[in-house]
Order: C-alpha cells, then structure tokens, then sequence
C-alpha cells in the first residue's frame, strides 16, 4: 500500500471531511439563537429611534470609534483648532468694533475752580479717538497694548 | 402567520356558530399546524417588520449559516457572532431583496460574504475554537474505515484527526475553503454553490479540485 495518495482520487479526504459534520456547538445552542437575534434587532432599533445625539452621548462607543478609525480622532483634532481658530479671529473682530461704541464722547470740561481764566483745553483732555489704531496683525497680538484701547491723558495745569 | 389564526381563534369561539362551522374549524387546525408556512410568506410579513415570521426564518436556516461559518473560522464564538449578525443586516437589508433568488440563497450569500471579510481582516491569526464531535462520529462507518487497523497513523484518536482536519482546512485560501464547506461538507450542488458565490459553474469545479488537492497533500499522513 503506498502511503501517498493518488492526487486525483479524494475518496479518502471525502470520508475525513465526514469528521466536520459531526461538528456540532454546545447543547441547546440553537434554542435561543432566534431570540438572540431578535433581541439585537429590537436593540438596533432603539439606538436608531434615540436619535443622534444620544449616540453620541454614548461615550464608550464614541470613544471606540476613534480607537477603530485614527483618523476620525485627527479629524477631530483638526476641526476642534479650527473652531478655536475662528473664535479667536471672531473675537479679534469684535474688539475693533467696540472701543467707538464702550468710549463716550468726551467734551472739554471746565472743572470750575473760581473766575479765573480756565484755558480752553480741559483738565483732562483725551485725544481723539481716530488716532486709536487697532492692530490687527497677529504678531502684535499677544503684546496687550495692541489690543486693548490704552489712551493717553494730558494732563495739565492750571494757570495761577 | 400563526399568531394571527391563534387570535382570531377566540373571536370565532364567541360567535354563536353551528355544529358545522365548528367543525370547519376544527379540520382546519390541525392542517395549519402541521403544514409549514411557505418561504415567500414569511419573508412578505417580515418585510412589513413582522419579527415573529422573521424569527421562523432564522429557525429555519440557523443551522446551516451557523455550520458554514463555523466550518470557515474554526472558531465557535467568531461563527456566533458572525451567524447572528448575518441574520440581522439580512433583516435590515429585507426591503432590498427582490426574490430573483430564494430568501435562502440570498442570506446564505450574506453570510459568505460577511465571512469572508471577516477572515480578511484576521489574515493569518487563527485561532481555532473547535465545536466538540457529537456521539455518532465514531459510528459513522467513513471515519470507522478511516481509523482502522489499515490506517497508517491508527493510533489517531478522532480529537486529534479533528484538530488536523480543521488546520488544513485553514491553510486553503477562502474561496477554496469556502467550496470545500459548501460542498464536500455541507452538501450543495455546483450549481447553489455558483449562485451563491456568484461565479459560474467551471469556477466551482476548478476551485473544489484544486482544494482537494490541497487538503490531500496537507494530510497525507492521516489518508490510506
């Protein structure tokens, strides 16, 4: 008997291959594996109906999500910069607009000290506003003069 | 299907109905009982949401998906897994199964398919969980005649023919071990077998030839 197997008759590996039919998973397996089946449909469809957010409020799979695709973590890494990116400008913006409106007008005061000849100019005199330059250039912009609406106060004396 | 008689039942029972009429309904019981619900009819209800006609579908081909997958993998708990989820994106995807094929066919291919993509993603790391053999293996006279005394390797116990079989069967590439499954295991002709896998028959052939011969080789050693 030759111990090689004639490559064109599989009459022997049909009968080992008999061995997988007698295969079979644990008693009773089979008994509650429609139910199992039901049970994640009926699962899936609650997930479905509790809408959006409430996924997303479902941290551990939130999170299991960015441990399965990299990427969604550096996309959110990207747009979370953006997002502070575009507040920071929107902020920047904002402050140039405001110094006009927070600054009231200031007229020249007379602080009323006797009859004498106050000079036109007041104690107090705020140049104007026009020369407050805002910068806008970001390499200025963590200095806080840049930024914030510093005036200049001349202050002078009375005459005697 | 059944649940709709089982209800309709009392309503029945509460009419004033004549000897005759109850008699109709009686006959007609036992016939309902006994006669399995077609195929088309419970795919038609499980299409409208109907879970309990959907739940006698997956009664009725559990044990096949199961077997294939499991006979892919060689892994019981990866065939679970596998097996209910083919069931359930089968159910989701209902709306888009137009008949041309049966409802059987259709989740069969389902099933390889998800498989299939499984077994891709694991690449080479098997690792086998082997189901246990049941009480008739060593009665069946195909093994009998195989671990007899004319058997090279006779001392073979049927575990360790088990373990052997299962580590070739993963040394095939997938659509080889898939042909071999559906074939020499689990008994479809050539041609389910090509409309599952949606190739022509020649393909099936080639492929299941070559798989033996592959397998053949794989265990020489445990072959008269």
């Amino acid at each position: 008997m030759s111990m090689n197997p004639d490559p064109d008759n599989f009459e022997g590996l049909r009968s080992l291959l008999a061995l997988k039919r007698h295969e079979q998973p644990p008693p009773g397996y089979f008994n509650s594996f429609a139910r199992e089946v039901r049970v994640r449909i009926q699962a899936g469809e609650r997930a479905a109906d509790s809408g959006f957010f409430a996924r997303l409020l479902d941290l551990q799979g939130f999170w299991a999500s960015f441990e399965a695709k990299p990427i969604l973590a550096g996309a959110g890494g990207v747009a979370a910069c953006a997002f502070l990116l575009v507040g920071i400008i929107y902020s920047t913006e904002k402050m140039d607009a405001q110094p006009q409106a927070l600054v009231p007008p200031v007229a020249d005061a007379n602080l009323g000290l006797g009859s004498r000849h106050v000079p036109r100019s007041s104690v107090f005199e705020v140049p104007a506003l026009a020369s407050f330059q805002l910068n806008n250039n970001l390499a200025n912009f963590a200095s806080p003069s840049s930024f914030l609406p510093v005036q200049p106060v001349n202050f002078v004396m009375p005459e005697n | 299907m059944r649940s709709g008689f089982v209800a309709s039942l009392p309503m029945i029972m509460a009419e004033p109905v004549s000897r005759k009429a109850l008699k109709a309904v009686d006959k007609s019981a036992p016939i309902a009982a006994s006669q399995p619900v077609p195929e088309t009819e419970l795919v038609k209800h499980a299409r409208k949401g109907d879970l309990e006609a959907y739940d006698e579908l997956v009664r009725r081909y559990q044990e096949r998906i199961y077997a294939t997958i499991y006979h892919m993998t060689s892994n019981h708990e990866d065939a679970n897994d596998l097996a209910q989820e083919s069931f359930i994106k089968a159910f989701h995807a209902l709306k888009s199964f137009k008949g041309g094929s049966s409802f059987y066919t259709w989740v069969y291919r389902i099933a390889v398919n998800k498989t299939i993509n499984f077994l891709k993603q694991r690449k080479n790391r098997v690792q086998m969980s082997l189901d246990d053999l049941d009480f008739n293996a060593e009665h069946d006279p195909d093994l009998v005649a195989l671990i007899s005394e004319k058997t090279p390797r006779r001392e073979i116990n049927l575990a360790e023919l088990q373990e052997k079989l299962n580590e070739a069967m993963q040394k095939l590439s997938e659509s080889h071990r898939l042909v071999v499954t559906l074939h020499d295991v689990q008994g479809l002709s050539h041609e389910e077998i090509a409309k599952i896998m949606d190739c022509n028959i020649g393909t099936v052939r080639s492929r299941l030839f070559y798989a033996r011969q592959q397998m053949q080789a794989y265990l020489s050693d445990y072959l008269k």
